[in-house]
């Protein structure tokens, strides 16, 4: 139970060629609350691990501070801060049996047998291993080797819980399963958690802070809510969200103080707050990178003037939706999820390769971003006026696809 | 059966092709009731096959063929050991036999023993030295496996955990510098024992200091061990609290068992099976003689006629301990102690 503060912090592996020294972890800052649940999250070799190991001690710290509980902790050894680490991999110990794992951290303490068998049982009991503490982890499966992991952190009563990514090494039906019982968990043990994951759905539903991450630098900090409904860039809308969010080139276009987008030759207008947030902030005339959720798209009747004309490539049937993958008129690739309660068995049928159908967006699901800076117009603090305001007929809308950007592994 | 057999194996060769034709006819003509079938790849299509009776007998006869050529595969490679195993083991037997010849002891032409019996063994422990040279041996041996392990592990861990500035060049230069054969140093060795008196009669103490020096570059085998540990080990273990040493000693030894005991066994052998060195240093001192070297004394021209089958006495007192030791401890050399680490 404690603060974690994290200031400049910064992580440089030296490298032995002596080529470029690029930092794993950049300008990182960020104070975690006590109590909080905190979810680092980011594609692979983002530097979310690294992070949560300059937190565990188990990595120098190149540069910065981290504080746990107000001590600045650069230079303590792990044993000395006072966490709690459950690895991907369990990290088990294979000679001892599932109570003596449980109980390493206690017996290096020199607790009580009484106080160490209690905490112990306690925690079998709360994770469901009662029955396995006799065995040796070679004799569990991998959940059960997931739970003895969680459960030797557990006993520690520490003052942060750190997690990384502990439940990728898991198949997707016991993953799910594990992720409800540690939001159960979580309120039984109280305590900070730090939790790096590379599954937005993991961050999503665990953290009550997602810090989501790129190539070392933070990319927004929110929570689950305003990293998905405002995200800072680019990066983040397509990292958040699964499928990942459409993003096109489009003109945004001021008339009469108010908006319009100008997308695939169709010209929509931006009511809502959206409108109002664009005309608050004075957007004005410009090329952005229009950026609309798949789930966020409807399909629409051919009459419709905001209807944009697509032709089905891919019809994915997930079961309570489907996911189609059109082709715009002018080659861009959208995704679009329809929930199959709204169609008839025969439109479901029709929806198949080569079927046309017309879509459409409303105003208040658009985000707009930078073409240059990819940050969010309505959020970013520098909001640049473009260079010279192009009258948005005159302008072809570009036809290069932009989706080359994330890397969701 | 067999004909039987033969004419399935013909019908199985035979549809693919069926199958082809039969799914690509309705594909044109008929339509969507008929196109999930022909998504499926032609293998799935068993229509031609369910007129057989047996459809599982080929597979069934081709195994019984494959049994009787591993059964063939086997016996050769049996009766090749076999041969190995006598050539290599006759002189052993040899040396057994020639130890329980009581009529003569000087060599003779043919190869069991008129008289058996235990004199040799008996003179061997009665009338020489040779208790000396057996205790100076295991003296060192015991000297030598302790202080030679503990270097050795931690050398070992501390290269294969550690990342320190030098650690790559320390390596490199340990793996050259063993590639210069340790007669280049005799001389050398030899003068400094001398100096400091651990020669001749101490030659034991002299010798332990020589074995156990140089043992750190011995690390190889051990850390190639350790680097299959995963580290993630040795992280949990210190977030669990455990200093550096209580890692070494409460996680990775327990589980590098098999390691710590070669690491033990080979200390303990060096001493038996050295000879250049240790005769070097002995410099003709019996009481500072090993067993190889003592026992060759006896195999000078005067006296092997009348030593020579207490020598293969000797010979195998120092080889049968040897050996039960290694059956003993054989079986850690394969038990496989990471199960269960982590996921595999």
């Amino acid at each position: 139970m404690a603060k974690v503060k994290l200031t400049n912090v910064r992580k440089v592996y030296e490298n032995k060629t002596k080529g470029d020294n690029k930092p794993a972890v950049d300008d990182f800052n960020l104070e975690i609350k006590d109590k909080e649940f905190v979810v680092f999250v980011g594609p692979s070799g983002c530097g979310k691990s690294t992070t949560l190991r300059m937190i565990a001690g188990l990595e120098d710290i190149t540069a910065g501070t981290i504080e746990i509980d107000g001590v600045v902790v650069n230079d303590l050894q792990p044993k000395d801060r006072d966490i709690a680490m459950v690895f991907q991999n369990y990290a088990l110990y294979p000679h001892l049996s599932v109570f003596e794992n449980m109980a390493f951290s206690l017996r290096l303490r020199k607790v009580p047998q009484e106080e160490v068998y209690r905490r112990v049982t306690e925690a079998a009991e709360i994770l469901g291993i009662t029955e396995y503490l006799t065995r040796k982890p070679r004799a569990l499966s991998g959940g059960q080797r997931q739970r003895v992991a969680i459960g030797r952190a557990m006993v520690r009563d520490s003052k942060v819980f750190l997690m990384d990514e502990p439940l990728s090494n898991l198949d997707a039906k016991l993953r799910n399963q594990m992720r409800a019982e540690i939001i159960l968990l979580r309120k039984k043990i109280d305590t900070t958690f730090v939790y790096v994951t590379h599954d937005q759905t993991e961050a999503m539903t665990l953290g009550d802070r997602i810090v989501i991450m790129k190539d070392g630098f933070i990319m927004q900090v929110g929570t689950p809510v305003e990293v998905f409904d405002m995200p800072d860039n680019l990066f983040v809308a397509e990292f958040i969200g699964a499928p990942k969010m459409n993003t096109m080139r489009a003109q945004l276009v001021e008339e009469e103080d108010k908006y319009f987008v100008v997308a695939h030759g169709v010209k929509m207008e931006v009511d809502g707050e959206k409108g109002v947030a664009l005309s608050d902030r004075a957007v004005g005339s410009r090329e952005v990178i229009l950026g609309v959720r798949p789930e966020h798209i409807t399909m629409t009747t051919p009459d419709d003037p905001e209807g944009i004309h697509c032709t089905v490539q891919v019809n994915e049937m997930m079961g309570s939706e489907l996911h189609l993958h059109v082709v715009t008129d002018d080659g861009e690739k959208l995704i679009v999820r329809v929930p199959t309660i709204t169609l008839s068995n025969e439109e479901r049928f029709a929806l198949r390769f080569g079927a046309e159908i017309y879509v459409t967006f409303e105003g208040k699901v658009m985000h707009f971003f930078d073409v240059d800076t990819e940050k969010n117009l309505l959020t970013a603090a520098d909001l640049e006026t473009p260079a010279e305001e192009v009258p948005a007929e005159e302008t072809p809308v570009e036809e290069t696809p932009i989706d080359e950007v994330p890397n969701q592994d | 059966m067999d004909l039987e057999n033969k004419d399935i194996v013909q019908e199985v060769n035979e549809i693919p092709q069926e199958t082809v034709e039969t799914v690509e006819a309705p594909t044109a003509s008929t339509p969507a009731t008929q196109e999930a079938r022909v998504t499926l790849p032609p293998i799935f299509d068993y229509s031609a096959v369910e007129t057989e009776e047996t459809p599982v007998a080929p597979p069934m006869k081709r195994h019984m063929g494959a049994k009787a050529k591993r059964t063939l595969s086997n016996a050769i490679i049996y009766i090749i050991l076999g041969i190995m195993t006598v050539v290599w083991l006759f002189p052993f037997f040899c040396l057994i036999l020639e130890s329980f010849r009581v009529e003569t002891t000087a060599q003779v032409g043919y190869l069991f023993p008129k008289q058996w019996g235990f004199d040799n063994y008996i003179r061997l422990f009665t009338e020489t030295d040779f208790p000396r040279w057996l205790l100076n041996t295991f003296v060192m041996g015991v000297f030598v496996a302790i202080l030679q392990t503990i270097i050795v592990l931690c050398m070992s861990y501390t290269l294969s955990r550690l990342r320190f500035k030098g650690r790559k060049f320390l390596m490199n230069f340990m793996l050259i510098l063993g590639m210069f054969p340790g007669f280049l140093s005799m001389i050398l060795l030899y003068k400094v024992l001398s100096d400091v008196g651990l020669y001749e009669a101490n030659a034991p103490w002299g010798l332990i200091l020589v074995y156990v020096a140089s043992s750190g570059m011995g690390y190889y085998i051990s850390k190639g061990f350790f680097d299959t540990i995963p580290t993630t080990l040795d992280e949990a273990a210190r977030v669990d609290g455990a200093t550096r040493f209580q890692v070494f000693y409460k996680v990775i030894l327990p589980l590098s068992k098999p390691i710590v005991i070669y690491t033990v066994l080979m200390g303990f052998m060096a001493p038996f099976g050295d000879f250049v060195l240790a005769k070097y240093i002995a410099h003709g001192a019996v009481e500072g003689m090993n067993v190889g070297v003592g026992l060759w004394t006896w195999l000078e021209r005067t006296l092997i006629n009348t030593n020579y089958t207490m020598f293969c006495a000797g010979g195998v007192v120092v080889a049968v301990p040897v050996t039960i030791l290694f059956l003993c401890l054989q079986k850690y050399y394969v038990e496989g102690v990471t199960g269960g680490a982590v996921k595999g």
